[in-house]
């Protein structure tokens, strides 16, 4: 259970909590369900969602910007088979919920069969009919228990968990919404001064203070209620060096599902440090000659590699369509033995933790690959259901206004019997890179792309000429086959990593340093 | 207060605007701006010609900009009611006065402010048939330019068709922006999107994607049949693509992405960037920077053209005006904030409809400048990649074809191009006339000497 102080006592998140919070009774959710049921579909849910996010912001040597900002309401989700329909409401009062209701139902009179199962179509739903509804879409549901697991235990298609979860893997010791601005102030004016105290060329600093806590509420069809206090606070630094006229800049931040405990002396005085780290490198830097190499990849950030190049095409949505590169190979093996790729929401405060996923499903640690083989994918309960898996706890969403799809946690690689140096040794002409700020895939061709910030080509196995703001391409199946070592320094990064496909979801991505054999690197 | 299930502002909603405003001046605040925005949008998603996804989406929001004692905070909030709303205006301004002092934050000068955008329908961007709509009209139209059925039965040589996705859907937008000098300017638009994207995969297993969108601010406007068709072709013609030898080439950019090449430039001319430093374009405010070809316009105030707004965030006047004519930066984008801090004359706050205009003949088509240009590389679209804002150097992955004598030979994957953002604007060798107007900046395709690509 989340407990926290709020208006200095203690208090404990309780249902009633969050029921108070969204002004609604279980009788109104269960109502709402069937409601979203009435036209025939399989599954409805409910994700009431409360945020308060706030930001400050120093600029020029002053916090002179920031707010807060509050996005409230409730997504209503329909599914018939693996069609969705989905609609949300800005308020909760009844009236406005069972028009969202109304409209994600009409699902199921879409599909070729048309109206195909409108148990009762019109007027005001009575108890007996609500009783009917639910008891209906259970039993459906209940028929999807799986004859093939992919890898997996085959389980229920649906978690019958309890509804709070046994370990709390992002307690709040000081909650964000009742933080004292005016304590949070001299923490930006402390990372400015040092910053500009550790370097000379520091012509600006922008610094910044993000942080949200999100309260939620699940309930669905098969009557189970969960909810979540989900805390994330962020600090963010970006620094331009003037050095005999050229200019550089660096970004540094660190992010946290924690309260505003997670502000302390020792992570402003970290993210001075590295704000200020390799900037003679990065002025002396230089494009280096393009095309096909080795490349090492440092660890930490690197991680952007397992989560452009084959977390994407592991999710499952995209193999359940067959568009992945990926769609024909569970349980094959598509990277070097004794390699172990894990996408994880249980790591306690980090970015990509969840105690729940968005759909009522407990986070999990899900290993993709597991000795070199591909053993499971990226599941949501439609993706479940249509391999006949346990759902993987990955179905998560932006907000209240978006419905969950398959979506990564935290992705990184299992530490390997490797040591850094040697691995460097090892190559006679190649790079090493340990600095990002984003990356893309295709998921049906495999050719991912990131951007590399910061790096040095290795020569006769060793770290020469620094080179930054280089693209580096390969194609995922490839690049897997093509990892040849993995160093026992696994490091996870966290930075305010947040992946775009289709919404916004905090993430976070780790690896230990690895040498791919051959990458396509950008140059001149 | 209930949703009303409208794209337009209910007379009750824009009551809570004004009464947002009032609160703040009366419970402390010297000077406030509102923002009142609302969206309503359908969504019909086809998988394989079925339909696979219906979503409903209403959104309303107040934004509030908050002047106390020389500081200034900003402020969101979705929830309408009075109580709400009372308490979270008083936090605001709390929140507001533990600020730092900033005199800089004021409201625009009145002369600037925008005075011909009173009903939100001058630039006649609002479809008055939107609200007719219903759901089987927009299933109708998720369904009907499918192609799925047809294609999958037929055999093709050389490859399968795995799936299709199409995804329709209709917005209404609404805008309101109020200040306590007596602002009040208001935009409304409507907006209808089709989108398809087709895998296939090809005898020896590899799959490729295509795809193609339109978009139009009037439903009769919109082109759903061609898009199945166009992300079909986008799709087979990659088939065999492979990585084409490094080297410096000449690269022509078609239309449907050379707009990213064109975002960092006008990154570059924001007021912000130019205050903190963290700009390739410093002090380059009248100097010939760029080749002559480059000239970009903001064509913000065409009636009927999507992306034209007669204002922007601040209630500020847009105009139309030469961005960068000639290769010569004509000005920065400075709102009220940086002219206040930095001493320039305010502009505008961002490019609103942005227009490359064709160069150096006036009607080039892509196949014209591919002949123009006879040997090199046809980029079509970018695959991930980024530059630097201080330096302008960029890297990108890029997809597309070889072309030889003005011809396409053969499409190219995994591969990169390289460069600086001044020294590839200086190897400009076409600009066409072929610009999408359905895109929120209109870049025709271009053409550049001597890119580095590697592969």
């Amino acid at each position: 259970m989340a407990e926290c102080t709020r208006n200095n006592r203690k208090m404990i998140f309780s249902k009633e909590y969050y029921l108070d919070t969204f002004k609604v009774t279980e009788d109104e959710m269960r109502r709402l369900a069937a409601e979203g049921l009435r036209k025939g579909g399989d599954f409805c849910d409910l994700f009431f969602e409360n945020t308060s996010f706030r930001n400050l912001l120093l600029r020029d040597g002053q916090v002179t910007g920031g707010g807060f900002h509050i996005d409230y309401g409730v997504g209503i989700r329909v599914l018939k088979g693996e069609r969705t329909g989905y609609a949300y409401s800005e308020s909760t009062d009844y009236p406005s919920m069972k028009l969202a209701a109304e409209a994600a139902a009409t699902i199921a009179l879409t599909g070729k069969d048309g109206d195909n199962g409108a148990a009762f179509a019109n007027g005001e739903l009575v108890e007996g009919q609500i009783a009917k509804l639910i008891r209906d879409a259970k039993d459906r549901a209940a028929a999807y228990t799986p004859s093939e697991n992919n890898g997996c235990r085959p389980v229920r298609r649906f978690f019958q968990g309890k509804p709070n979860p046994s370990a709390d893997r992002y307690p709040m010791i000081e909650d964000w919404r009742d933080a004292d601005t005016a304590k949070l102030l001299p923490c930006l004016n402390r990372l400015d001064t040092s910053i500009r105290a550790k370097d000379s060329r520091v012509v600006k600093v922008i610094a910044m203070i993000t942080a949200s806590v999100t309260d939620v509420l699940m309930f669905n069809s098969f009557e189970e209620l969960k909810y979540d206090t989900r805390p994330m606070g962020s600090i963010v630094a970006t620094v331009i060096f003037s050095q005999n006229g050229a200019m550089e800049n660096k970004s540094v931040s660190r992010s946290f599902r924690m309260g505003v405990e997670m502000i302390t002396d020792e992570i402003i005085e970290e993210i001075a440090a590295q704000a200020v780290e390799g900037i003679d490198e990065r002025f002396d830097a230089r494009k280096p000659k393009g095309g096909q190499m080795p490349v090492v990849m440092g660890a930490g950030a690197s991680g952007i590699l397992l989560h452009e190049a084959m977390g994407h095409a592991f999710e499952a949505d995209f193999n359940r369509k067959g568009q992945s590169i990926f769609s024909d190979k569970m349980g094959c093996r598509i990277c070097p033995s004794g390699i172990n790729i894990i996408d994880d929401g249980t790591v306690s405060g980090n970015r990509g933790a969840v105690n729940f996923d968005d759909e009522g499903v407990p986070g999990q640690k899900t290993y993709m690959v597991e000795d070199g083989i591909l053993t499971s994918y990226l599941h949501d309960r439609i993706s479940a259901k249509w391999y006949g898996v346990t759902a993987t706890g990955n179905g998560r969403r932006e907000s209240f206004r978006y419905n969950p799809i398959p979506r990564m946690r935290a992705t990184y690689m299992e530490s390997g019997n490797a040591d850094k140096e040697s691995i460097i040794a090892s190559v006679s002409k190649g790079i090493y890179v340990d600095e990002f700020s984003n990356g893309q895939v295709k998921i049906g061709e495999g050719d991912f792309t990131f951007f590399v910030k910061s790096g040095f080509l290795i020569e006769n196995g060793r770290l020469t000429a620094p080179v930054k703001d280089i693209n580096i391409i390969g194609n995922g199946p490839q690049a897997l086959a093509d990892i040849a070592a993995v160093a026992n320094d696994l490091k996870l990064d966290n930075g305010t990593w947040t992946c775009g496909k289709e919404q916004s979801v905090p993430v976070c991505c780790g690896i230990p340093t690895v040498l791919i054999n051959n990458l396509t690197v950008g140059g001149e | 207060m209930m949703e009303s299930n409208t794209g337009k502002f209910t007379a009750e909603e824009l009551a809570v605007a004004r009464g947002c405003l009032k609160k703040c001046l009366e419970k402390g605040a010297d000077a406030a701006r509102i923002t009142l925005n609302k969206s309503c949008m359908d969504l019909v998603g086809t998988l394989n010609g079925e339909v696979d996804k219906v979503s409903h989406c209403m959104d309303r929001s107040i934004s509030l900009i908050i002047y106390a004692d020389g500081r200034c905070g900003s402020y969101s909030i979705n929830r309408f009611d009075d109580k709400a709303l009372d308490s979270f205006i008083a936090k605001a301004i709390e929140t507001t006065k533990l600020l730092a002092k900033d005199e800089c934050k004021t409201l625009p000068s009145p002369e600037r402010k925008a005075k011909d955008a009173s009903n939100g329908d001058e630039l006649a961007l609002y479809d008055n048939d939107y609200d007719a709509l219903d759901a089987a009209g927009r299933l109708q139209k998720a369904r009907e330019a499918s192609i799925f059925e047809s294609t999958a039965a037929t055999e093709h040589e050389g490859w399968k068709l795995i799936s299709e996705e199409l995804e329709y859907s209709d917005c209404a937008y609404d805008t309101l922006v109020l200040d306590s000098e007596g602002l009040e300017c208001r935009h409304s638009e409507t907006s209808y999107d089709f989108g398809a994207e087709i895998s296939i995969e090809d005898n020896e297993g590899r799959k490729y994607s295509g795809r193609w969108w339109h978009s139009s601010t009037f439903r009769d406007g919109l082109e759903t049949l061609s898009c199945c068709t166009k992300a079909l072709d986008n799709a087979i013609r990659q088939i065999g693509s492979k990585s084409h030898r490094s080297g410096k080439f000449t690269m022509v950019v078609d239309s449907e992405c050379a707009s990213r090449l064109v975002t960092p430039i006008l990154n570059a001319l924001s007021g912000s960037s130019i205050q903190q430093n963290n700009s390739f374009l410093l002090n380059a405010v009248g100097k010939k920077v760029f080749s002559e070809g480059m000239t970009i316009e903001d064509r913000c105030r065409r009636k009927g053209e999507s992306g034209s707004r007669l204002f922007d965030s601040e209630g500020v006047a847009t105009f139309e005006h030469y961005i960068i004519e000639k290769g010569t930066i004509k000005e920065y984008f400075i709102n009220t904030y940086i002219a206040n801090k930095t001493g320039m004359s305010p502009t505008i706050e961002d490019a609103t409809r942005p227009v490359l205009l064709p160069w150096p003949e006036k009607s080039l088509d892509r196949d014209a400048i591919l002949r123009k240009c006879r040997n090199g590389i046809l980029v079509t679209g970018f695959n991930g990649g980024n530059s630097n804002a201080t330096t302008g150097d960029f890297s990108y992955g890029i997809e597309g074809f070889a072309f030889k004598d003005g011809k396409i030979s053969h499409p190219v994957h995994e591969m990169l191009i390289t460069g600086n953002f001044i020294e590839l604007w200086n190897s400009l060798i076409a600009v066409g006339d072929d610009a999408r107007p359905c895109m929120s900046k209109l870049i025709p395709t271009l053409a550049f000497s001597k890119v580095d690509f590697s592969g």
